[in-house]
């Protein structure tokens, strides 16, 4: 047990970034969650940690030792690898033992061994396969393994890469919700790398979020999914994806999607007349209000709208943002559907809504988004990712930042 | 069996057959070198130099070539200048490997300044021919005291084998997951007890393939003790060709029985350690 703080951690490999100027200040016991794409720098960052590469600049500090010249077997550190490095000339036994067996990790008797490495499988579910080679495993007994091997000893560090990617669907969800029970790990320091959202969003009491080896933002979980930092962090989190409408303000107002949002610009959003905006929808904040347009709706919508009930700017009551569109394609994920909604411009917007709600394809429906959920981005060229300048809900939501 | 057969080929068809010709002429013409050196030494002095394949085999010869008489005939003790061999190439192989082993694993695993200029220094000794350096050599192994002496032999043959031992592990150090050192460093063990419990049980198969090619160098090589030993540290090779006689007559019968005889230790060596030269010994270590 001890806290974890990095500071400055550079490293590249020869032009390619590997992480750059990484800060991180991890508690005592914190469940930490890594967040990136891969080539995001990751895994640079655990072993960084763990001293197993030379970092170009920065430090380690564990416990409040600076770790700088320290070797990675007087860390105390340990590291379930992607790979598994399993040693594949060594029984499951033996691989779950040699934590135990270096004499660096504590002292333990056979018969302390083999209570812990007992404990260890029993809670991963891998007890009867103790005799066997690593080859002769599959890769999720192989990735249990891993874990185990981390687990099996105390520590004051965990850092975990990827260490549920291989199991099925099944499995990973059991075990993510066991994970964090596990005693050894709900008292240890632990970095927690994935690329999985839901893991993220679930096990971290903090997640950090990294994107070509910098750190885009850092907050407990509910923090970077209300408020993302970016269009990066907003993107990275939900699936699908959120959809972004560009938009521009002008005289008090924000217009975009060819007409289909045109709304008031909340009090205490730092926006400028003239300036472009890209708004966030995240698809399962997007409710359809009514399937169907009423009748009258061509002329609420204005002159320019599609007499056919098309795109349009709906009725936007007090407290949500309103649009009316046409349907394009629904595709069905089992109890939900995934509906693209054409309200004008040339990005749809995604809905992601109980089959019951959905209209069929080509027909008009009315989309509602609460304002405290749509976000509001500065605009940028495609690709480039810009920050988050607040939501509809205006200052109310700065309040709900703080 | 030329092939394997999968489920529902034919065994019979003219192409099948055609090839298994094609293997068994190819095998005859290979193999043939062996087959008429054995037939050779199994010929009577009087018989040695017909061309016929019916003659009266005799198993004299290989006695003469490990007796008194042998050296009667040739001034060289040949049973001493095999085990003399065994000594020089055992030596080298083991030189190779102790220096080898670990700068292989440097290489491999490590860049470092000069590491590739280092890596093509270590080549080229394979590549400069041998006939280039041996009369400086010849030089200083007289000046130095090394001519005709054991130490002078393994000095230099492990000239030959020490580059083949580099290359060879380096590559299978190179191909194992350095995740699987990190592991055991995490572990709590030191780099080299790492090295010693992790990587080196896995590349066992090189050891094993490196060990034998870098034997079989050293075993065949002529002009190193041709030139740089007299009696004491002389080898096989060159205690062959004296049964072809300076002046004397020429015994290509004893020559091709003590070739035989010179065939043998690397044969011994390589059914010995065939069991080790298996691939694969990493399946399963890290996920592909």
């Amino acid at each position: 047990m001890a806290t974890l703080d990095i500071t400055g951690l550079s490293k590249r490999y020869g032009s390619t970034v590997g992480i750059d100027a990484v800060d991180l200040d991890i508690d005592d016991g914190e469940f930490f969650v890594l967040l990136g794409p891969s080539g995001a720098g990751k895994t640079t960052t655990l072993k960084s940690i763990a001293g197993l590469i030379e970092v170009d600049a920065g430090s380690v500090t564990i416990g409040g030792r600076d770790m700088s010249g320290v070797e990675p077997y007087e860390r105390n550190v340990a590291m379930a690898f992607e790979s598994y490095a399993l040693y594949p000339q060594k029984s499951v036994l033996d691989n779950l033992a040699s934590p135990l067996r270096s004499g660096r990790t504590g002292r333990y008797d056979d018969a302390e061994q083999r209570r812990r490495v007992d404990a260890v499988t029993g809670t991963l579910g891998i007890s009867h396969l103790l005799d066997r080679l690593p080859k002769e495993l599959s890769n999720g007994q192989r990735q249990r393994v891993a874990l185990g091997r981390v687990l099996v000893r105390p520590a004051d560090v965990y850092l975990l890469d990827e260490p549920l990617s291989h199991l099925d669907a099944k499995l990973r969800s059991a075990m993510r919700a066991e994970l964090k029970q596990l005693g050894a790990v709900s008292q240890t320091t632990s970095v927690y790398v994935t690329h999985d959202y839901q893991e993220a969003l679930a096990l971290g009491d903090r997640v950090g979020v990294l994107r070509d080896g910098r750190i885009v933002q850092v907050g407990a979980p509910e923090q970077v999914w209300n408020a993302p930092a970016d269009t990066f962090v907003a993107k990275a989190f939900g699936q699908p994806e959120i959809t972004l409408l560009d938009a521009v303000v002008d005289d008090g107002r924000i217009h975009g999607a060819d007409g289909a949002v045109d709304v008031a610009v909340p009090p205490g959003l730092a926006v400028t007349s003239g300036q472009r905006v890209r708004l966030g929808l995240r698809p399962r904040d997007v409710a359809v209000a009514g399937a169907g347009a009423p009748p009258d709706a061509a002329a609420v919508a204005g002159p320019d709208a599609d007499p056919v009930a098309g795109p349009g700017a709906g009725r936007s009551a007090p407290g949500e943002l309103r649009m009316r569109g046409r349907v394009g394609l629904v595709e069905r994920l089992g109890r939900l559907v995934e509906v693209s909604v054409d309200v004008g411009g040339s990005t749809p917007v995604i809905v992601v809504t109980s089959a019951e709600r959905a209209a069929g394809e080509g027909e008009p429906v009315e989309l509602s988004v609460p304002n405290h959920q749509v976000h509001v981005f500065q605009a940028g060229a495609s690709g480039e990712e810009t920050p988050r300048i607040g939501s509809l809900a205006g200052a109310t939501d700065e309040e709900d930042r703080a | 069996m030329a092939t394997t057969l999968m489920p529902g080929q034919k065994r019979f068809t003219p192409s099948a057959i055609l090839a298994d010709l094609t293997l068994l002429a190819w095998f005859v013409f290979s193999l043939f070198p062996i087959v008429w050196l054995v037939l050779l030494a199994l010929k009577t002095d009087a018989e040695q130099t017909t061309t016929y394949f019916s003659f009266s085999p005799t198993l004299d010869n290989f006695g003469t070539v490990l007796s008194d008489r042998g050296e009667e005939l040739t001034s060289v003790d040949f049973p001493t200048a095999l085990l003399t061999s065994v000594l020089n190439c055992a030596g080298a192989v083991l030189v190779s490997l102790v220096v080898g082993i670990p700068a292989a694993y440097a290489a491999g695993r490590w860049r470092f300044r000069g590491s590739n200029d280092l890596m093509f220094t270590i080549l080229s000794f394979r590549f400069a021919p041998e006939l280039m350096v041996i009369v400086p050599l010849f030089v200083i192994y007289n000046q130095i005291g090394l001519f005709d002496t054991t130490v002078g032999m393994i000095w230099v043959l492990q000239l030959v084998t020490m580059p083949l031992v580099v290359w060879i592990l380096r590559s299978y150090f190179q191909d194992l997951p350095e995740d699987l050192e990190h592991a055991a460093l995490l572990d709590g063990y030191t780099r080299r007890r790492a090295f010693v419990m992790v990587a080196l049980p896995l590349v066992r198969p090189g050891i094993a393939a490196a060990t034998l090619l870098a034997f079989i160098f050293a075993w065949n090589n002529y002009i190193f003790p041709l030139v740089l030993s007299e009696s004491e540290a002389s080898t096989v090779t060159v205690a062959i060709t004296k049964f072809l006689g300076g002046g004397g007559q020429a015994y290509y019968n004893l020559t091709a029985a003590a070739a035989v005889i010179a065939a043998l230790p690397p044969l011994v060596l390589a059914l010995t350690i065939q069991r080790y030269l298996v691939r694969g010994l990493s399946f399963g270590a890290v996920k592909s």
